[in-house]
């Protein structure tokens, strides 16, 4: 039962951190092949059905699981469907797959001060690509970083992230708008200055789980991805309609 | 002269392609592979706008199918999904100054609602920009995931590592 229990964690933990569904459900099958299970499996948008036959007993147990909420991550994305490839391939029991999976959970997440440093760098080459000049790219990194910390600080706080992505991009354009009092490309730096929020990773997942059939999915994961793009916009208005004479 | 701006080009969408990377936590041996696409798919979308006059919609798919085909050979060695090389590196390229314009020229309509021509200039601005950048960013993600749905069998087992 602890082992049933087991590969429904897998497969919500899986589809918490950002991975399209088809990976999802592959692994989550080869994982049950290594433990001599048949694993079926149903995802919706919030939760996932599995229906997991043990071979050699052939009981049948059912599992509703809710997906969590996590922070995108491409570690766990690229380890765990690594440890359900070494799961069959050494034939690893269920208590060595177990304590590799908790190895791979519980590993700390990249420093956030580095993470803060290169977003600021990043979206100053980004106004950099689409043709600022080098006061813009600075006053973008220091926009940017105030606005991703303003991010990490309520996400830390758990507050509705909808609100959390108003507030940032709208710290973000705002600092961003000094660019205004200097003669700088200033309409090239309010534009980047939001772009670090932009959802990429449920935007392309979307289009592959569409594309794979998993339709239902797919459309979630946009319709959620497009609700934090009109988050974006709406931060970034609020900035606007105080500087619109200035603008034009 | 030519050299320098496209050598350029590329370190800046390589510097992008990282720090977006930065926020979806991806494995430290990602870092370089990400950083050479980023600056491949960007310099190549640059060099075919900029020098061959292609328009951005189609220069967006080439580079993006490039990325495509790189994270499926450059996933391998590091085992890594091609999820996880293809999103950071295609991030540079999203539109940012044409989904700024929508936004801007939205605002703009809603305020000059009552005089006829700047309303009708607004509602041309956001007609056009809001194509531009929902073409692209939907080229972009057709171009790097066809190589995934062509070679799938090389795509599904990229993590596969080989024990002896």
């Amino acid at each position: 039962m602890d082992q049933v229990k087991f590969v429904a964690e897998y497969a919500a933990h899986l589809m918490g951190c950002g991975i399209h569904t088809s990976r999802v459900i592959r692994n989550t099958k080869r994982l049950g092949d290594a433990l001599n299970f048949d694993v079926n499996i149903s995802v919706f948008q919030k939760s996932i059905i599995l229906t997991i036959q043990k071979n050699e007993t052939q009981q049948i147990f059912s599992e509703v699981i809710e997906i969590p909420a996590l922070p995108i991550s491409f570690e766990h994305n690229s380890e765990l469907s690594g440890l359900s490839w070494e799961a069959v391939d050494r034939k690893l029991s269920f208590e060595e797959i177990k304590a590799k999976y908790d190895t791979i959970v519980s590993a700390p997440r990249m420093n956030q001060w580095l993470v803060l440093l290169l977003v600021g760098l990043a979206n100053a080459s980004f106004c950099r690509l689409f043709g600022g000049d080098w006061l813009s790219m600075l006053i973008v990194c220091i926009a940017t970083f105030a606005g991703f910390y303003t991010r990490l600080f309520l996400q830390a706080r758990k507050i509705n992230h909808y609100i959390i992505f108003i507030v940032s991009a709208f710290i973000a354009s705002m600092l961003s708008s000094t660019a205004l009092l200097f003669n700088t490309t200033s309409d090239i730096a309010l534009a980047t200055s939001v772009l670090y929020l932009i959802p990429g990773v449920p935007l392309i997942n979307g289009v592959i789980d569409i594309i794979e059939g998993h339709t239902l999915t797919g459309i979630s994961r946009l319709t959620n991805a497009f609700l934090l793009i009109i988050c974006i916009a709406i931060g970034l208005s609020f900035t606007l309609f105080l500087f619109t004479n200035r603008l034009v | 002269m030519i050299i320098f701006d496209i050598l350029s080009d590329g370190l800046f969408g390589a510097i992008a392609a990282i720090g977006f990377g930065a926020i979806s936590n991806p494995p430290k041996r990602a870092f370089k592979f990400i950083a050479l696409l980023g600056a491949i798919g960007h310099a190549c979308r640059f060099c075919l706008m900029t020098y061959l006059h292609i328009d951005i919609a189609s220069a967006s798919l080439v580079s993006g199918l490039i990325i495509g085909f790189g994270s499926l050979w450059l996933g391998k060695p590091i085992y890594c999904p091609t999820t996880v090389i293809f999103i950071p590196a295609l991030l540079p390229m999203i539109p940012g100054k044409f989904a700024y314009n929508t936004i801007f020229s939205q605002i703009m309509f809603l305020q000059n609602i009552n005089q006829p021509d700047l309303k009708a200039k607004y509602m041309e601005m956001f007609f056009s920009n809001g194509m531009v950048t929902l073409t692209v960013i939907f080229l972009l993600a057709i171009g790097a995931t066809l190589p995934m749905f062509i070679f799938h069998s090389r795509s599904h087992s990229l993590t596969r590592r080989v024990y002896k």
